[in-house]
């Protein structure tokens, strides 16, 4: 009898500790049944990935390989193609990607007509005439971000996607595709923090950001990230993602951005700082905060927003709601996980929460907790995937039953596919995260604040 | 008959044939599919939630006879001479749910990959004998041959037809069952238990076209 009442009980607690999130508030805000499960056809799909798409990496150093690795785990994203100049960093690449074709020249692998997709992961100052060369050679394009190393360059990339409306184009800002993020992004906008207040960023780590090469002259052009006429620093190469996160969270763009920065530890030779720090301005007296280092990695990485209700922190794949005393009872968080930091409880938001099994314990089980614990550049790849596929079968089929005389039209089909494809982020969110970091850059670099005028976010 | 006198009989007779075949084809106007305005809905059930799929893409043309009306302020809808040549297409795989998932299971259940394309074409189309008011569009009863997953099916649908500034918007609806076109009805697991689909389908069309 006793065994049975534990069953039973426990069956219930999962039950409760497994409903979604965002069903409960929508049943809420519904007055509907709170306890009422919600499987969805959607949710009931096989996992069966789509047709494949045939990529070519151009680009194979450390970051591209990561990116060869990545899609060498994905079910439908064949590498068919690898590019680098340099021998060893092509070589190593061809280890995830054995049956590639490896080429010298990027040009030569555009020019294979078994690649339908690409992905650019060559130093940032080196992307724009790529991506206008495999746009123009009918490709598919994720290019990784920034962008480009400034923003008349970002804005040719951006306008070279813009014109090439046959191919589906990406940028590299991952977050746009994590689930939870995407999650989170609705539970923003029903103003559950209250109003907003602040937010703040940091991306910590004790390392040299240098790299070993052979030759001083292969270490020169490896290490560009480190040469302040190249690189948009820590602040575009790293931040770029935490920036455009809270442009997105906030949903507006910041007006100035003041910066600083210095090298405190790594006194090597660099010019780009191995410490910086901005300050964003937003409209309504919204600051927010961000700082970089190389010299300390304490609390790694992670995004707090504050609102007048609530903060959330969103660490990796995880958050959490802190709530002020005052704030209404929203229901649903009695039955929520909840950590403790410190003093504070954190009320534990998860994406999909119906996949669940165990939400129980202290944030012991976190990984099991989550039900999306890939790595952004996964998910950031897959839904490329998938994008690349329905946007191209598409513009086939549009072709196929109207022609393809009139641009504007077709256009307007692709405006009505959106609504399929997965999360992710265009080519304006990269030209936009983009000037944020060209910005910021400029302010650290000068020690100073810029103001940023709206015009300079449009594209046309 | 002098050789002369044969080939400009044989000329005249040509001519004739070209002539004619002209005058058909001045007789009759084609409307070509447009993209903008047009939506073929297919709403189904199950058992968690009713659903729909939507494609914007219906192709094709229709021929319709020159005298046919070019607004609604008829007192009756005219009979056809002939029965209009009419080939629809929609490509299965730009039916969309809004939900990628979902649209991989139907896809699967359609056997698109091997049969790619939805088609119909008009058999006959005779004046519906439902009261008409002037100013209702023009209904018609439809008979035609759908093809869904490779198993073509005669169908009998209404339809009306309602001149615009382009062409003509052809509207119908009709019920089918996926079973009928060799279709099992999805049912995916769910950490619950199974979905079932239901076999019914309301298919919904509004179709844009313009005077080529």
């Amino acid at each position: 009898m006793k065994e049975q009442t534990e069953k039973v009980d426990l069956n219930r607690r999962n039950f409760l500790k497994g409903g979604s999130m965002a069903s409960v508030m929508a049943v809420m805000a519904s007055g509907k049944d709170v306890l009422q499960p919600s499987p969805s056809l959607a949710q009931a799909a096989s996992t069966n990935a789509g047709p494949p798409v045939k990529f070519g990496v151009i680009g194979c150093g450390y970051h591209g390989r990561d990116i060869v690795g990545t899609l060498a785990v994905l079910p439908n994203a064949p590498v068919v193609a690898l590019c680098d100049h340099y021998g060893a960093f092509l070589r190593r690449a061809g280890r995830s990607a054995p049956d590639a074709k490896q080429y010298a020249n990027y040009k030569d692998l555009l020019a294979d007509e078994n690649v339908e997709a690409v992905v650019i992961a060559t130093p940032s100052h080196q992307h724009k005439e790529i991506v206008q060369d495999a746009l123009k050679a009918g490709k598919h394009v994720y290019c990784e971000a920034p962008l480009a190393s400034t923003i008349e360059d970002a804005k040719a990339v951006a306008m070279a996607a813009h014109q090439h409306p046959k191919q589906y184009f990406q940028a590299g800002l991952q977050f746009r595709s994590d689930p939870q993020r995407d999650f989170l992004v609705d539970y923003v906008r029903t103003g559950a923090w209250g109003q907003t207040v602040s937010a703040r960023s940091q991306w910590h780590k004790k390392t040299s950001w240098k790299r070993a090469a052979p030759t001083n002259e292969r270490e020169k052009e490896i290490n560009w990230r480190l040469d302040k006429n190249l690189s948009t620093g820590l602040i575009g190469e790293i931040g770029i993602h935490q920036l455009d996160a809270k442009s997105w969270f906030l949903g507006k763009q910041p007006q100035a951005i003041t910066g600083i920065g210095s090298t405190v530890l790594w006194k090597d030779g660099r010019s780009e700082p191995d410490t910086v720090q901005i300050n964003l301005e937003y409209e309504g007296g919204i600051h927010a905060g961000f700082d970089i280092t190389l010299c300390n990695s304490f609390d790694t990485d992670y995004e707090m927003y504050y609102g007048t209700d609530a903060a959330l922190m969103v660490r990796g794949s995880q958050a959490w709601m802190f709530k002020e005393a005052d704030a209404p009872m929203l229901g649903w968080e009695v039955y929520a996980k909840k950590d403790t930091f410190f003093k504070e409880v954190g009320i534990y938001l998860v994406a999909n929460a119906t996949k669940l099994t165990t939400v129980t314990g202290s944030g012991e089980d976190d990984a099991k907790d989550n039900p999306y614990n890939d790595t952004p550049l996964y998910y950031a790849l897959e839904n490329f995937v998938h994008n690349a596929y329905v946007h191209q079968s598409g513009v086939e089929d549009f072709i196929a039953g109207f022609g393809d005389e009139d641009e504007d039209v077709l256009r307007e089909y692709l405006v009505e596919l959106e609504g399929s494809k997965k999360p992710a982020a265009n080519y304006k969110h990269g030209y936009e995260a983009n000037v944020i970091a060209c910005k910021a850059h400029e302010a650290i670099l000068g020690n100073k604040r810029i103001e940023i005028p709206s015009e300079l976010f449009e594209l046309a | 008959m002098k050789l002369s006198q044969r080939i400009i009989c044989y000329w005249s007779v040509l001519s004739l044939i070209w002539a004619s075949t002209l005058l058909s084809q001045a007789q009759n106007t084609t409307y070509k599919g447009m993209f903008r305005g047009s939506s073929m809905k297919v709403d189904g059930t199950s058992t968690v939630h009713d659903w729909t799929i939507e494609s914007k893409l219906i192709s094709g043309s229709i021929e319709l006879e020159g005298a046919f009306p070019s607004n609604l302020a008829v007192s009756a809808v005219p009979a056809l001479s002939g029965t209009p040549k009419a080939d629809v297409k929609i490509s299965a795989r730009s039916l969309k749910s809004g939900k990628p998932k979902m649209d991989q299971v139907m896809l699967a259940a359609m056997k698109a990959d091997d049969h790619p394309w939805i088609t119909y074409s008009l058999k006959s189309l005779a004046p519906s004998k439902a009261e008409r008011k002037s100013g209702d569009a023009l209904a018609y009863d439809s008979l035609g041959e759908l093809s869904v997953s490779g198993v073509k099916k005669e169908i009998k649908m209404p339809v009306t037809f309602t001149p615009t500034e382009k062409g003509m918007k052809i509207n119908g609806k009709i019920q089918i069952k996926m079973t009928d076109y060799g279709i099992d009805p999805p049912a995916p697991k769910i950490a619950l238990g199974l979905i079932t689909v239901g076999d019914e389908l309301d298919l919904t069309f509004e179709w844009h076209t313009q005077k080529k």
